[in-house]
C-alpha cells in the first residue's frame, strides 16, 4: 500500500517536472522566434498557460500531502496532543468540505466548459478546467485519511508535529516560502 | 409585479467610458418603470473577473449581467465571430440598422441555448490602428508591423493576412509594450486610444475602420427565467433606452477623443476610398477561411442583410 | 456586518491551523452562504481563472532561475566578491552581508532562500571572527527581506496581477527603495559594529579583487539582462523570467560547472512544487476576492476610512499600519492577495499612484517576514544559523526599526520613489 502510494507520488512528480520543463521551452522558444525571426506561435502562449493550470492543481495535491501549504500555526503550537488533535480533525473536516464543493462546482460547470473552445488550440476547455476534479479528489482523500487517523487515535507524533508546523529540516521551510 | 431585485453588472472597462452613461440611463428608465424595484449594481474594471469569466458566471447563474464586446465570446458562441470579420460595416448607420434589425434578433435568438439572454447591442465602435512607425495609408504599410491584437483567431488572421506580425497580448500589458517598443502598433476604438493614453507612446493614428465591435448587454438565462414577464420586459426595454444614451455618448466622445489625441500630437490620416476598397477586397479571404467556424449560414445571412440594406 | 463575517471566518479558520489557501476557500464559502448566493460553481470557476493568467507564468520561471543559480554555486561567488571589497572594514562581514543581500536580491525574488544562503555561509565566519551571533543572524534576516523589493520579485508579480498594475513599472520602482533599505541597515550596523570588538579580515589587493569580480561577473550580469531587457522593451516580465532561467542554466552548466544534468530534475521539481503552493494560494484567493467584491466590502471599508481620503499621507499611514499588523501573522503572498481587493479601490479613489503604493505595500509585507509571531525568514535564519528563535527576534529588532524608519521616510517623501522611477522610465 505505502509502496504503491510512493510510486504514484513519484509518477506525479515526473509529470510536474515535464509540465514545467515544457512551459519553459515553449515560452523561451517564443522569445527566440519573436526576436530572432520576427514571428511567434500563438499556440505556445495558450498551451503554456494551460500547462500552468495543470501544474498548479496537480502540484497542489502533492504539496498538500507534504503539508507544504502555508498556514499560521502559532496557536496550534501552544496546544498539547489533545488540542492539536482537535484542531487537526476540524481543519481536515473543513478541507474535505472545500474539496467536495470544488468537485461539485466542477461537475456543475462541466457542460459549460465542455462547450467552450480555446481560441487558438481549439481544445475544449474542460480538458483544462477539469483538472480541479483531480485536485478535489486527491486533496479530499488525503484529508479523509488524516481525519480518520485522528478520530481513531492512530495519528503519530511526527504527523502532529508537522501539522503544527514544526519541521526537522530547514530546507522544507525555505521551500514553503516564495 | 416588480420584486425588489439587485442585478450585478460586470464591466471590463472603467466607469468613465460611455457604457457608464448607458448604465445610468438604463437605471433611470428602470427607476421610472419599476418604482425603484429593479437595481443595477455595476462593477467596473474587471473587478468581477474578465469578460469571458463573467459570461461563464452568467451561464452558471452565479452572476446576473455583463456588458462585454462580442469578441471574447466566440469560444462560447462561434456565431459571434461574424462581428470580428474585417471591414464588415462601412459606417455607424449600417451597424445600427443590422444590429437593431432582423439580423441582430437572429443572433440574439441563438444565445439562450448557451445560457445567455442578449438585452440589446450597445457600441464599442470602429477600431483604428495606431503605431510608432509611420502613417498607414495603403495595404502594403501593414507589412512587418508588430501589432497587438486580442486573442482571437479572426483578428490574428486579419492582420497576418495583411503581412503584419500579429501578437496576442493582454490589454494591461499593451501600454508598456508600446512604450518600450516591444510592439509597434495596437488597434482600438478612438475612445480607448484616448483614455488609455496611447497617444503618449504612439505617433501615428490611421483611421482604418477595419472592424466594428458591438457591446452585448447579456443577462444570465438561469436567472432570467426566475423573473416575471413584466420584469423581463422592463429590463429589455430599458436596455434599449440605455443603448440610445450609450451610443450617443460614445459617438460624441469619439469625436472629442479624436480631437484630443490630435491635440496631443498624434499625426492622423484617413484612408483614401480607393485604398479602403482595396483593403476590403483583399480581406475577403479572411471571410472565406473563417466562414465554417462562424457558421456558413450566419455569414450568408449577414451578407444578405448587408446587400439588402446597401441596395436601398 | 459582512466585514465581521469575513474576518471571523478567515481568522478563525486560520487560527485552528487551516492552511491559508483553504481558509480563503472556506471564507468564500461562508461569504456566499451569508449573502444567500451559495453556488459551488463560484468556487470552481474562480479557482481556475486564478491560475489561468499568462503574466503569472513569470513566477515559476523566476523560481526556476533562482533555484538554478543557487545550485550553480552563485551565492559563494557573490559573497567572495563582496568580501574582497569591503571585508577589511570595521564590521566588515556585516557590510558584506548587506552588499551581498542587495546583489542577491537582484537575482532572485525569494527572501527565504536568500537569507538561508547568506546565513549558511556568513554566520560561521562571523561566529569565528567574534561577532555577536544573534545580532548577525538578525542582520542577515533583515537583509534577506530586500529580495522581494528589488526586482525580480514574485511579490510584485502577484501584486501587479491582483491589483491590475504594470509589473514592469513596479520592477523599476522597487530598485531605489530596495537600495535605501540596504543603506538603512548599513547605518544601524555601523552604530552596532562600533561597540563590538571583532577581528577584521585582511585588506585584499586589486588583482585579488579583479579575480573575485570576474568570478562573480556571470552572476552580476543577470540583473543587467533582466532589468535592461525589461526597461528597453526587449522582454515582457514573463519573457525576462524565462530568459533568466535559461541564462542561469547556461552559467550553472557551462561556466561555473557546479550544476549537473542529474540535478536538473530536482531543481525543476522544487520549483514546480513551490509554484503550485504559491499558485494554489493565488487561485483560492480569487474565490474570496470575487465574493469580497461582490459583497461590496471595499466600499464598506472605504466608508470607514472616508475621513482620511482627502489626506493621502494620513491615509497611507493608516493603511500601512494595518498591513504591518496583518503582516505580523501572515506571509507575503497571502497578505497581498487578501488585502489588494479591499485596498486598491480606496487607493485609486484617493488618487495615490498605484505603483508607488505597490512599493510601500510590498515593503511592508516584507517587514512582516521578520516580525513575530509568524516570520518565515526568522525561522529560516534561526534554523540555518542554529540560534534560538527568541534570540534572533532580539537580534533583528534594531534592523526592523531601521526598515520601519525607511518606510516612514518613503511615505513622507514619495519623491524618493517617484523621482528615480521617472528617471528609470527615461
Ligand atoms: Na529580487
Ligand atoms: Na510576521
Amino acid at each position: 500500500m505505502k509502496k504503491g502510494i510512493d510510486y504514484l507520488t513519484r509518477g506525479i512528480e515526473v509529470i510536474l517536472v515535464l509540465l514545467l520543463a515544457s512551459m519553459a521551452v515553449m515560452v523561451f522558444a517564443n522569445v527566440v522566434m519573436r526576436y530572432g525571426f520576427n514571428s511567434g506561435l500563438a499556440i505556445s502562449e495558450e498551451m503554456s498557460r494551460f500547462f500552468f493550470v495543470w501544474l498548479t492543481f496537480i502540484g497542489a495535491v502533492v504539496t498538500f500531502k507534504e503539508n507544504g501549504h502555508l498556514g499560521v500555526e502559532t496557536l496550534v503550537r501552544m496546544f498539547g496532543r489533545r488540542g492539536r488533535m482537535i484542531c487537526m480533525a476540524l481543519t481536515n473536516a473543513l478541507i474535505i468540505m472545500c474539496a467536495v464543493i470544488l468537485f461539485w462546482g466542477t461537475w456543475l460547470q462541466q457542460p459549460i466548459n465542455a462547450s467552450v473552445i480555446a481560441p487558438v488550440s481549439r481544445m475544449p476547455m474542460i480538458y483544462v478546467f477539469g483538472v480541479t476534479y483531480f485536485a478535489a479528489v486527491g486533496i479530499g482523500i488525503i484529508a479523509a485519511v488524516r481525519l480518520f487517523r485522528v478520530l481513531t487515535n492512530t495519528v503519530s507524533e511526527a504527523e502532529l508535529r508537522q501539522f503544527a508546523g514544526e519541521y526537522d529540516d530547514d530546507s522544507q521551510l525555505v521551500g514553503r516560502s516564495e | 409585479q416588480y420584486q425588489d431585485r439587485t442585478f450585478r453588472v460586470s464591466n471590463g472597462i472603467n466607469e468613465d467610458h460611455p457604457v457608464g452613461d448607458g448604465v445610468r440611463a438604463m437605471q433611470a428608465c428602470l427607476d421610472e418603470r419599476t418604482g425603484g424595484a429593479l437595481k443595477l449594481n455595476a462593477f467596473w474594471g474587471n473587478a468581477l473577473g474578465g469578460d469571458l469569466q463573467a459570461t461563464q458566471s452568467l451561464r452558471s447563474g452565479t452572476l446576473e449581467m455583463v456588458i462585454t464586446s462580442s469578441s471574447p465570446l466566440v469560444g462560447i458562441v462561434p456565431a459571434l465571430g461574424v462581428f470580428d470579420l474585417p471591414f464588415l460595416f462601412s459606417n455607424e448607420q449600417e451597424a445600427d440598422a443590422i444590429l437593431d434589425g432582423e439580423f441582430g434578433d437572429y443572433i440574439a435568438g441563438l444565445l439562450p441555448e448557451f445560457g445567455l439572454v442578449n438585452l440589446a447591442y450597445w457600441e464599442n465602435g470602429f477600431r483604428n490602428l495606431t503605431n510608432s512607425r509611420g502613417p498607414v495609408e495603403k495595404w502594403e504599410d501593414f507589412e512587418g508591423l508588430k501589432v497587438r491584437v486580442m486573442q482571437n483567431n479572426i483578428f490574428l488572421d486579419t492582420f497576418a493576412n495583411m503581412g503584419a506580425n500579429a501578437t496576442p497580448m493582454a490589454f494591461g500589458e499593451v501600454f508598456s509594450a508600446l512604450e518600450t517598443r516591444a510592439i509597434d502598433a495596437q488597434e482600438n476604438p478612438f475612445v480607448t486610444i484616448d483614455t488609455s493614453q496611447f497617444y503618449e507612446v504612439q505617433d501615428y493614428l490611421s483611421v482604418t475602420n477595419h472592424a466594428y465591435t458591438p457591446f452585448m448587454v447579456l443577462f444570465s438565462k438561469p436567472i432570467w427565467d426566475t423573473l416575471s414577464e413584466d420584469e423581463q420586459t422592463a429590463m429589455s426595454d430599458c436596455a434599449v433606452v440605455g443603448r440610445d444614451a450609450q451610443r450617443a455618448a460614445g459617438r460624441a466622445l469619439a469625436s472629442e477623443s479624436l480631437a484630443r489625441v490630435r491635440e496631443a500630437g498624434m499625426q492622423i490620416n484617413e484612408i483614401s476610398p480607393e485604398e479602403q476598397a482595396r483593403m476590403v477586397e483583399k480581406a475577403q479571404v479572411v471571410y472565406e477561411r473563417h466562414a465554417e467556424e462562424i457558421g456558413v449560414e450566419v455569414v450568408e445571412r449577414m451578407q444578405a442583410a448587408l446587400a439588402e440594406l446597401r441596395a436601398q | 456586518m459582512i466585514i465581521l463575517v469575513f474576518l471571523a471566518s478567515l481568522l478563525g479558520s486560520m487560527a485552528i491551523g487551516l492552511p491559508v489557501a483553504f481558509a480563503l476557500m472556506f471564507t468564500g464559502i461562508v461569504l456566499m452562504s451569508f449573502m444567500g448566493i451559495f453556488n459551488p460553481q463560484i468556487l470552481a470557476q474562480n479557482m481556475i481563472e486564478g491560475a489561468n493568467t499568462f503574466t503569472l507564468l513569470a513566477i515559476p520561471f523566476f523560481l526556476l532561475a533562482g533555484e538554478l543559480m543557487n545550485q550553480g554555486g552563485l551565492s559563494k561567488r557573490i559573497i567572495n566578491f563582496a568580501i574582497s571589497f569591503v571585508g577589511h572594514l570595521r564590521g566588515g562581514l556585516g557590510i558584506v552581508a548587506i552588499v551581498a543581500a542587495i546583489i542577491m536580491a537582484s537575482l532572485s525574488g525569494s527572501a527565504a532562500a536568500d537569507s538561508a544562503a547568506l546565513a549558511a555561509i556568513l554566520i560561521p565566519m562571523m561566529r569565528d571572527a567574534g561577532y555577536n551571533v544573534p545580532r548577525s543572524a538578525g542582520l542577515i534576516a533583515a537583509g534577506g527581506i530586500i529580495a522581494p523589493v528589488i526586482p525580480p520579485s514574485i511579490a510584485f508579480i502577484i501584486f501587479g496581477v491582483a491589483a491590475n498594475v504594470s509589473i514592469t513599472q513596479l520592477f523599476l520602482a522597487g530598485i531605489t527603495p530596495g537600495i535605501i533599505m540596504g543603506l538603512g541597515l548599513l547605518v544601524v550596523w555601523q552604530f552596532i559594529a562600533r561597540r563590538d570588538k571583532v577581528a577584521t579580515l585582511p585588506r585584499q589587493d586589486w588583482p585579488a579583487r579583479l579575480k573575485a569580480t570576474a568570478d562573480a561577473g556571470w552572476a552580476l550580469l543577470m540583473p543587467v539582462i533582466i532589468l535592461g531587457g525589461i526597461r528597453f522593451g526587449v522582454f515582457t516580465p514573463t519573457e525576462a523570467a524565462v530568459v533568466a532561467a535559461a541564462y542561469a542554466l547556461f552559467v550553472g552548466l557551462f561556466i561555473y560547472r557546479e550544476l549537473k544534468i542529474a540535478d536538473l530534475y530536482f531543481v525543476l521539481l522544487r520549483a514546480a512544487k513551490t509554484t503550485s503552493v504559491v499558485m494554489f494560494l493565488v487561485a483560492s484567493a480569487l474565490v474570496s476576492a470575487w465574493l469580497i467584491t461582490s459583497a461590496n466590502i471595499p466600499g464598506e471599508v472605504g466608508n470607514l476610512i472616508r475621513p482620511l481620503i482627502d489626506n493621502p499621507t494620513l491615509l497611507l499611514f493608516a493603511i500601512i499600519a494595518l498591513v504591518l499588523v496583518v503582516g505580523t501573522a501572515l506571509d507575503l503572498a497571502p497578505t497581498i492577495l487578501i488585502l489588494s481587493p479591499v485596498l486598491m479601490p480606496i487607493i485609486r479613489q484617493a488618487g495615490i499612484d498605484p505603483v508607488y503604493f505597490g512599493v510601500l505595500f510590498v515593503m511592508t509585507t516584507c517587514i512582516g517576514l521578520i516580525t513575530p509571531p509568524v516570520g518565515i525568514v526568522l525561522n529560516v535564519v534561526s534554523g540555518v544559523a542554529r540560534v534560538p528563535m527568541g534570540k534572533v527576534i532580539g537580534g533583528v529588532l534594531p534592523f526592523l526599526l531601521a526598515h520601519i524608519a525607511v518606510l516612514v521616510l518613503l511615505i513622507l517623501f514619495p519623491e524618493l520613489v517617484l523621482t528615480p522611477l521617472r528617471w528609470l522610465r527615461g
